[in-house]
C-alpha cells in the first residue's frame, strides 16, 4: 500500500515544478530481462545465509531437546526457516519476468571509505581530522569537487561537532591529536 | 493511584526543564526531519540514539517520541509546497495538498493540516491515556505462550502488510532473529556467533544495525537523486492562512473521521500512519457527495490523511507501552532505549514504572502544542530549509552518524559495524529486501528466544501448548489467517497480470 501511496504524486507532478528527483545514472529502467535475477540472487543469498547458520549452530553448540534447550536450537530454527524462504523466493523468480537492477558503484565506494577512513582517523588522529575525512571523501560522491563550498562545509560541521559533542554533551574526545 | 493523580503526576515529570528541553528538541528535529526529503524519521532515531545513554530513560524517551510525532507536523509542508512527500506518511497529501498551492492557498493548507494534525494528535493521545492502562492490567496474566504468541502475530503482521512480498518480510524478519542471537546466550552463557571477537560478546549494537541499516543506505541510495526544486513561491505568512467558512465546514467531519481510522489503524501491528492516512484519503474519496473534486485542491482530502497520520503516530504506543510488543520499526527502537535502560517492556511497566509512562504520555500534549506553536507562526522558517541542496546535508549526516557510533564505547569497532551494516543495507536495497522488519526482529528476537523457551520447558516439551492456553490459541489463529490471506490476496495479484513489484 506505502508504494502506491510514494508512487502517487509522482504521476501528478504538474509542468510548473522543477523536477526533484532524476535518474541519469540508471540505465534501462524498464527493460524487462526473462528471468526476475534480482529476487534469485537475494533468495540465494538468504539460502545460503540459512544453511551457515544452521550447520554452524548444529556444529558448534548444544542444540539440546524441546524440552530443555541448548543455546544450538534457537540459530538452528531460525536458520532453517532463513533457507525455508530463501528457497520459496528463489523458485517462483526463475519463473517469472524481471526488471533490471539498477547498481551504483560511485556512491556506495565513496560513502562507505568516508566512514572507514573516520574509523581509521578519529583513534590515532582525533576527530578534527576524522570529520574532515569523512566529510571531504563522501562529498566525492557527488562526482564534483567545489573547493570553496567544500572547506565551508569542513569548517561548519567541526565547529557544530565540537559544540555538540564537547561543549554540549561534554564527551572526553581529543580533538586533534599528533601520535608521532 | 487514581487516573486523575497519575495526570499529574505525568505533568509534573513532562514539565521539568529537562524533559521540557528535550521535548522541544524532539519535536524541532521531527519538524526538520520532516520537512526535508531524504532523510527518514528512522535515521534521524538513529542518529539520536546514542545521546540517550546519557539521559534518564524517560526524558531519553520523551525526546525519540517527539522526533516520531514531530515528523507527521514536517512531512506536509514538503507535500504541499513541493508536491514531495516528507517522509512516506505524507505522501497522499500531496493529491489534494499541492493543486491548492497551486491554486494560491498553500498558506490555508498548511494552517488547516496542523489543525487536522493536531486534532488527530489529541484523539490519538485520548485513546492512548484511557485504553493502555486496561489493556496492561489485563495482559498481566499472561504467560509465556501467550507473549511469545503475540510476538509472532506482531512480527507476522509487520512483514505481510507492508508493502513488497510477504516472503521478502518473513525472511527479513528471521534474519534480524538471527542477528538477535549474536552475543551471550542469556540462559547458559555460551557465547554465539561471536567468531572469537570479544566485542560481539554483549550482541550486535542495536544503534550500529539501525544508523547503519537505515540511515548510510539511505544516504547512498539518495545522492544525486535527491534534488531542491523549486518551492512555489508564495506568501505563507499569517494572513494567507485564514481559512474561508466553506473551508471550515468542509473540514471538520473528515477531520474527525481521519482521527478515527488512524485511531485504529495505529494500535495494530504493522499497519502505521502511512496505511492509516492512505486508508483515510481512500474512505474520504468513497464518502463524498463530489469525489471529482479530489485531486483538485479538495480540503478534505488533506485534512482526513493528516488527521490519521496523527492519531496512528500516537495510538502506536498504545500495544508498545501496554504489551511491550511494537508495532513498527519505530516503536523496536522505542522498546530498545527502554531495554538499554534495563528496563523490562512489558504490561507491568505501566505499574512498576508510572512516572515513565504519564510522564511520557503528558509530554505528548506539551509536543503537540509546541509543535502548532512551531508550525502556524514560524512557518516561514521550514519553507525556507526546504531549498537547502542534498549535498550539504548528507556530509553531516553521515558525520553524526560517525561520531555517534563512536562516542558509544570510544572504539573505532562499533564505526566499522556501521559500515557493515551500510553496505548490506545498501545490498538490501538493492534486491528489494525490507530492512523495517529486519529491525523489528533483531529487537525481538531474544525476547522471543527467551518466551519460547520459558514456555517449551513448562510445557515438557509439548508444542500444542500455544494452542491449549485460550489467548494464546486464538492469537495463533490470527497468525495463521493473517498468512492465509496475505497468500492468497499474493496469488491473486499474480493472476491478474503481470507482477508489479
Amino acid at each position: 500500500m506505502a508504494t502506491i501511496a510514494v508512487q502517487a504524486p509522482q504521476k501528478r507532478r504538474g509542468p510548473a515544478v522543477a523536477p526533484r528527483v532524476r535518474r541519469k545514472h540508471d540505465r534501462s529502467d524498464n527493460q524487462m530481462l526473462k528471468r526476475d535475477y534480482r529476487d534469485m540472487v537475494a533468495g540465494a543469498l538468504l539460502c545460503a545465509a540459512g544453511l551457515f547458520i544452521t550447520l554452524y549452530a548444529i556444529h558448534n553448540y548444544q542444540v539440546g531437546t524441546l524440552r530443555r534447550m541448548g543455546p544450538g536450537m534457537f540459530p538452528m530454527g531460525t536458520g532453517v526457516l532463513l533457507t525455508f524462504f530463501g528457497i520459496m523466493l528463489f523458485i517462483p523468480a526463475l519463473f517469472r519476468p524481471g526488471s533490471r537492477v539498477s547498481l551504483r558503484f560511485w556512491s556506495p565506494l565513496f560513502v562507505l571509505s568516508s566512514i572507514a577512513a573516520f574509523a581509521l582517523l578519529v583513534g590515532p588522529f582525533g576527530l578534527f581530522p576524522a570529520v574532515m575525512g569523512v566529510v571531504v571523501i563522501s562529498s566525492m560522491a557527488e562526482l564534483e569537487i567545489r573547493p570553496a563550498s567544500l572547506a565551508g562545509l569542513v569548517a561548519a560541521l567541526c565547529t557544530m561537532a565540537w559544540l555538540i559533542f564537547k561543549v554540549g554533551l561534554g564527551l572526553s574526545l581529543p580533538m586533534l591529536n599528533w601520535p608521532f | 493511584m487514581d487516573f486523575f493523580g497519575n495526570v499529574m503526576m505525568g505533568l509534573e515529570t513532562a514539565l521539568t526543564l529537562t524533559n521540557l528541553f528535550y521535548c522541544f528538541l524532539g519535536v524541532f528535529l521531527g519538524m526538520l526531519v520532516g520537512v526535508i526529503p531524504g532523510i527518514g524519521v528512522l535515521s534521524a532515531i538513529s542518529l539520536l540514539f546514542p545521546i540517550t545513554f546519557y539521559l534518564d530513560p524517560t526524558t531519553a524517551l520523551i525526546m525519540l517520541a517527539g522526533i516520531w510525532y514531530g515528523t507527521g507536523y514536517g512531512g506536509r509542508t514538503a507535500s504541499i509546497l513541493l508536491n514531495i512527500p516528507g517522509s512516506a506518511s505524507n505522501a497522499v497529501t500531496c493529491l489534494d495538498g499541492y493543486p491548492m498551492a497551486r491554486q494560491g492557498r498553500a498558506g490555508v493548507a498548511l494552517f488547516m493540516t496542523t489543525v487536522a494534525s493536531f486534532v488527530g494528535g489529541c484523539i490519538g493521545i485520548l485513546v492512548l491515556m484511557l485504553f493502555a492502562p486496561i489493556i496492561a492490567s489485563y495482559a498481566i496474566t499472561f504467560g509465556s505462550a501467550e507473549y511469545f504468541a503475540l510476538m509472532v502475530l506482531g512480527v507476522v503482521a509487520a512483514s505481510t502488510i507492508s508493502d513488497g512480498s510477504v516472503i521478502k518480510g518473513l525472511a527479513m524478519v528471521v534474519l534480524g532473529i538471527a542477528f538477535g542471537t549474536v552475543g551471550m546466550d542469556s540462559q547458559t552463557a555460551a557465547s554465539r556467533f561471536t567468531f572469537g571477537v570479544i566485542e560481539l560478546l554483549d550482541g550486535l549494537s542495536l544503534i550500529a544495525l539501525a544508523m547503519g541499516v537505515f540511515g548510510v543506505a539511505e544516504v547512498i541510495s539518495s545522492v544525486r537523486r535527491v534534488e531542491v526544486g523549486e518551492v512555489l513561491k508564495q506568501n505563507v505568512g499569517m494572513r494567507s492562512m485564514k481559512p474561508t467558512r466553506d473551508d471550515v465546514r468542509r473540514s471538520w467531519m473528515p477531520m474527525l473521521r481521519g482521527s478515527g481510522i488512524g485511531t485504529f489503524f495505529g494500535t495494530l501491528p504493522g499497519t502505521g500512519p502511512a496505511v492509516a492516512s492512505f486508508m483515510a484519503y481512500v474512505v474520504e474519496r468513497r464518502v463524498a457527495p463530489q469525489p471529482e473534486r479530489f485531486g483538485h485542491g479538495a480540503i478534505e482530502g488533506i485534512m482526513a490523511p493528516e488527521a490519521a497520520d496523527n492519531a496512528a503516530e500516537q495510538t502506536s504506543f498504545v500495544p508498545t507501552l501496554s504489551l511491550g510488543i511494537p508495532g513498527s520499526a519505530t516503536m523496536a527502537l522505542m522498546l530498545g532505549v527502554l531495554m538499554i535502560h534495563g528496563i523490562t517492556p512489558g504490561p507491568s511497566l505501566i505499574n512498576s514504572q508510572p512516572q515513565l509512562f504519564w510522564g511520557l504520555i503528558m509530554s505528548f500534549w506539551i509536543g503537540n502544542v509546541l509543535l502548532v506553536i512551531l508550525n502556524v507562526p514560524l512557518i516561514g522558517l521550514w519553507v525556507r530549509l526546504l531549498t537547502i541542496p542534498y549535498r550539504l546535508l548528507y556530509p553531516s549526516v553521515l558525520m553524526f552518524i560517525c561520531i555517534g557510533a563512536y562516542s558509544i564505547s570510544y572504539s573505532a569497532v562499533d564505526v566499522w559495524f556501521i559500515l557493515f551494516f551500510g553496505a548490506l543495507g545498501y545490498l538490501m536495497r538493492v534486491l528489494g529486501l525490507p530492512a523495517a522488519p529486519l529491525l523489528l526482529g533483531f529487537v525481538l528476537g531474544p525476547l522471543m528466544e527467551e518466551h519460547f523457551r520459558r514456555a517449551m520447558l513448562l510445557a515438557r516439551g509439548d508444542f500444542l501448548v500455544f494452542l491449549e492456553r485460550p489467548v494464546s490459541a486464538a492469537v495463533m489463529t490470527l497468525t495463521v489467517l493473517l498468512l492465509v490471506w496475505s497468500g492468497v490476496s499474493a496469488l491473486r495479484r499474480r493472476n491478474r497480470g503481470p507482477v508489479a513489484t
